[in-house]
């Protein structure tokens, strides 16, 4: 898939640019503050209808405007045209594909997979469990719909469960009552498909990480993620092992009036020839896995959906040495369509650079094309 | 040119109810305003019935013109099966699919701490007394498959499994997430020949 190109009104610093992108590497190059991340940004939300920085769609609309709008064509075996119309009046968000209104945000994601490698990454590997589940959630729930609407499904039981604890709590019945007794049969069926869907991901995965690790690596070290959340016998020993941890925990959860047990409270493990990678890892080595996760993802998301991502890559070469950002640089050749940012200048001399490939300098939110 | 109150009352009543919104309410006040007067009359008598003349039958809590519904009244129809179903919506789904001749039990809801709606606030009480009173051979849960339905459904089987009551379950032909009432008649059809034991 390849975004031949995107149109930008009231778009943060951009208040009309429009682009025609490769359909190989486009290094976006430009001081700080100028407009080049914001690039990406509106290439993440054409994909998935979602800002990946802002809190609220309002927060990106252009200085004293009151509306943004996004435009792109997609080109596949079929041309998409997708727009997003965002009015700040009306505090609205609107999402069309080939003029058609798209009503449900479900019904996007997935069709345009996209990869994102950003400094925030380093939360990934280096901040708390719920940054590496929502790096693992995003990763499953772009290849598998299903998981998407278990996982949502997951949610809303453990808010419906926790309202109903806190009720009991306030009424001071201190037992399990048959309403409680059917929520916690829900949440150990939605937990349990959870906890499965992960497990199968991280073994599948394994096979990712390790590839990009040894290309970008050129070591025969071995990494991986590891997820050993309620590991029993076997996987139909789930839901058993899941409900015999909630009648362990049945009084403190009554007394707390909290959601305990399940998969809204696991944990994820790195490692490098099995040494965790968070009590062990250097900064460098940190880095460098944050790069390989997410070309883990691309080829992951490849093979899953049959649809070649769109990966965007800001400011990576910032924290490497050069060698290793070569070696990112050819790999990055083998992707197909990316958006990479770049502060300084000089790295390009030390990229690999193809014919086809673009060069686009952007400055107060205008965009040039380089060579 | 400022709307007149009484035009400006009725696109307000209008605009109150469900997918209506000012616009559409406006064209339907305008509408109604250029009718005949017979139209307008039978309109409002047709409104008028519908809080008047409809209760809920006091057996299944389906729509009825008199104490008991057509369904519960009709001697064609097998007492000894309770299809359960959240809405009154969902009765006439199931109805229009020809597909089924038992009797049905509407809760008026399900289960949702965050809405304040707990097992006391649905007619779940009247069921068990229902299911208490009468020989009946077999449950059928025909409630949406999302998070809330099939934890009411859950719930429900607890309570009747000691009745020692045969309890069924609409089979998974319908969308996840989606509402019993919009989806197409074949679907539901199929859904309710298609149910399994839980
Ligand atoms: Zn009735």
């Amino acid at each position: 898939m390849i975004l031949s190109s995107v149109q930008l009104k009231n778009f943060r610093s951009h208040r009309n640019t429009e682009i025609n992108f490769s359909g190989n590497i486009n290094y976006i190059t430009g001081g700080n503050g100028q407009g080049k991340t914001t690039l990406l940004e509106s290439i993440y939300y054409l994909c998935t209808t979602k800002s990946n920085i802002a809190k609220a769609d309002s927060d990106v609309v252009c200085f004293n405007e009151e509306n943004f709008e996004i435009k792109g064509s997609f080109n596949n075996s079929i041309n998409n045209e997708v727009r997003i119309y965002y009015s700040a009046e009306e505090n609205k968000k609107y999402y069309f594909k080939n003029d058609k209104q798209v009503f449900r945000a479900a019904e996007v994601i997935g069709q345009f997979p996209v990869v994102l490698l950003t400094p925030a990454d380093h939360a990934i590997t280096q901040g708390s469990p719920s940054d590496r589940r929502k790096f693992i959630d995003s990763v499953i729930s772009q290849a598998s719909e299903t998981y998407l609407k278990n996982l949502l499904d997951y949610n809303k039981t453990l808010k419906q469960r926790s309202q109903l604890l806190s009720r009991l709590k306030e009424q001071k019945q201190f037992f399990y009552t048959t309403e409680l007794e059917a929520w916690t049969e829900k949440l150990v069926a939605a937990g349990s498909e959870i906890i499965k869907a992960r497990k199968r991901f991280c073994k599948e995965f394994n096979r990712f990480i390790a590839e990009s690790y040894n290309v970008i690596m050129e070591s025969d070290e071995i990494p991986g993620v590891a997820y050993n959340y309620l590991d029993g016998s076997g996987t139909d020993e789930i839901e058993k092992l899941f409900s015999d941890m909630l009648s362990q925990k049945k009084d403190e959860e009554l007394r707390r009036a909290s959601n305990l047990i399940g998969p809204h409270r696991d944990d994820f493990i790195f490692s490098i020839n099995d040494l965790n990678l968070k009590t062990f890892g250097s900064q460098g080595q940190h880095k460098t896995f944050q790069v390989v996760l997410r070309f883990a993802e691309f080829f992951y998301l490849k093979e899953m959906t049959n649809r070649v991502p769109i990966f965007l890559l800001d400011d990576v070469f910032g924290e490497l040495d050069i060698n290793r950002s070569s070696k990112i640089s050819s790999y990055l050749s083998k992707v197909g369509q990316a958006f990479i940012t770049l502060t300084d200048f000089t790295n390009l001399s030390y990229l690999q650079k193809e014919e086809d490939d673009l060069i686009l300098y952007v400055s107060k939110g205008n965009v040039s094309y380089g060579t | 040119m400022q709307i007149p109150e009484t035009l400006q009352n009725a696109v307000d009543e209008l605009s109150k109810l469900p997918g209506i919104g000012k616009k559409t309410a406006f064209r339907l006040a305008l509408n109604i305003l250029k009718s005949d007067d017979d139209k307008v009359k039978s309109l409002v008598l047709a409104l008028e019935g519908l809080k008047s003349k409809l209760h809920l039958c006091k057996n299944c809590f389906n729509l009825s013109e008199d104490d008991e519904c057509d369904i519960c009244r009709s001697n064609k129809r097998d007492k000894s099966i309770i299809c359960v179903v959240e809405e009154v919506s969902d009765v006439i789904a199931i109805e229009k699919t020809n597909e089924y001749s038992g009797t049905y039990h509407v809760l008026g809801g399900v289960l949702n701490p965050l809405m304040g709606v707990t097992p006391e606030s649905l007619k779940i009480n009247e069921l068990m007394v229902r299911l208490n009173n009468i020989t009946i051979k077999e449950v059928i849960l025909a409630l949406n498959p999302d998070t809330e339905g099939e934890t009411t459904a859950l719930y429900l089987a607890k309570r009747i499994k000691e009745m020692d009551i045969k309890v069924t379950r609409i089979a998974r032909g319908l969308p996840i997430g989606g509402d019993l009432e919009f989806a197409d008649e074949a679907t539901v059809g199929r859904a309710v020949l298609g149910r399994i034991v839980i």
